[in-house]
């Protein structure tokens, strides 16, 4: 089990070994973008742009589901809105309407007469 | 008016004091950053097996660390900053999956595109500069095709414990799993490399 154990470690100790020398030949082109790449992430975390890019998926995620909820609640039932045009014409020319012109006809007669009983 | 003025100093003290805290978070945060961006290119360089990929995504991981977790304590840093990265890495698998398939399906894509070949993998072993020929010692093209080779999960709990040097603790929190999980992954992958190196494997690098 120790045995084991210590040939576990043995691969890894040499594998980091390897490793860690291939991580210190990297060029110097390598090294220098890994640098500005560093310090561009730190720019933007400064930048009020990109705390405003921080909202950007959680107003995605609300407008998503507004639209959703929009889809899918039923809407409220039919009302029955007569258009106004269509309302007027009816008016005009149904029955009463014309009866109720005639009696504003013979209401404004009686009208004239009582006021040339007052003048006679 | 003596309360207005101290009411301003004390605001304009507070003001100094969280600028001065967020600046040597700053400094922690780059200090951070300097010393973990090579070993993390390279594993993420292992991920991907591309380096301008690699920088990308450790660059993004780096931008994502500091926006969403710079003000965690700093020793929970190198976990979520690996956590990051590694999330990348499998999203970068994803895409080049889908890529794949599209192209399959358009008449592109080259047939087993999606299997892995370890020796057409590795990198070119006669090198094409002197960086490079240093680079490609014979001893790293294998270690790094060996652990390339291993399953997704058992390579990042490899290199996180062994490249890195992350504890189980940290290795688990990196890789969003159980301590048990950890455990498993790296001592399969261990297994694995010492049967797929054998006697070919890392030994004798470092102790002759």
């Amino acid at each position: 089990m120790d045995e084991m154990r210590k040939s576990d470690e043995q691969i890894a100790r040499e594998a980091k070994a390897l490793f860690d020398a291939s991580v210190d030949e990297l060029d110097a082109a390598t090294l220098s973008t890994l640098n500005q790449g560093r310090h561009r992430a730190l720019e933007e975390a400064r930048s009020p742009r990109g705390e405003l890019l921080r909202w950007v998926p959680a107003a995605g995620v609300a407008a998503a589901v507004l639209v959703g909820v929009m889809v899918t609640l039923p809407g409220p039932g039919p009302v029955e809105v007569m258009p106004s045009a269509v309302a007027d014409m009816e008016i005009l020319l149904g029955e009463d309407s014309l009866e109720m012109f005639e009696e504003l006809e013979f209401y404004s007669m009686l009208d004239v007469i009582d006021e040339g009983d007052d003048v006679g | 008016m003596n309360t207005e003025t101290a009411t301003y100093a004390v605001s304009w003290v507070s003001e100094q004091s969280t600028g001065t805290r967020a600046l040597q978070q700053e400094q922690q945060l780059n200090r951070f950053l300097a010393e973990v961006e090579r070993r993390a290119l390279r594993i993420a360089e292992i991920g991907v097996r591309n380096r301008d990929d690699a920088l990308d995504l450790v660059q993004d991981a780096m931008i994502k660390l500091v926006r969403k977790y710079g003000d965690r304590p700093s020793n929970e840093w190198a976990p979520l900053f690996y956590r990051i990265l590694q999330n990348g890495v499998r999203d970068w698998h994803r895409r080049r999956a889908v890529r794949n398939r599209v192209m399959v399906w358009f008449g592109r894509g080259a047939s087993g595109d999606d299997e892995y070949d370890v020796v057409a993998a590795a990198p070119d072993p006669t090198g094409r500069s002197p960086d490079e020929e240093l680079q490609n010692s014979e001893a790293m093209v294998s270690l790094e095709a060996a652990v390339q080779a291993l399953p997704a999960r058992q390579r990042e709990a490899f290199m996180l414990r062994a490249f890195e040097g992350l504890d189980v603790a940290g290795t688990a929190m990196a890789m969003g799993c159980s301590q048990g999980s950890v455990k498993t992954h790296y001592s399969r992958a261990i297994h694995s490399l010492r049967e797929t190196l054998g006697e070919h494997g890392p030994e004798g690098s470092e102790d002759g």
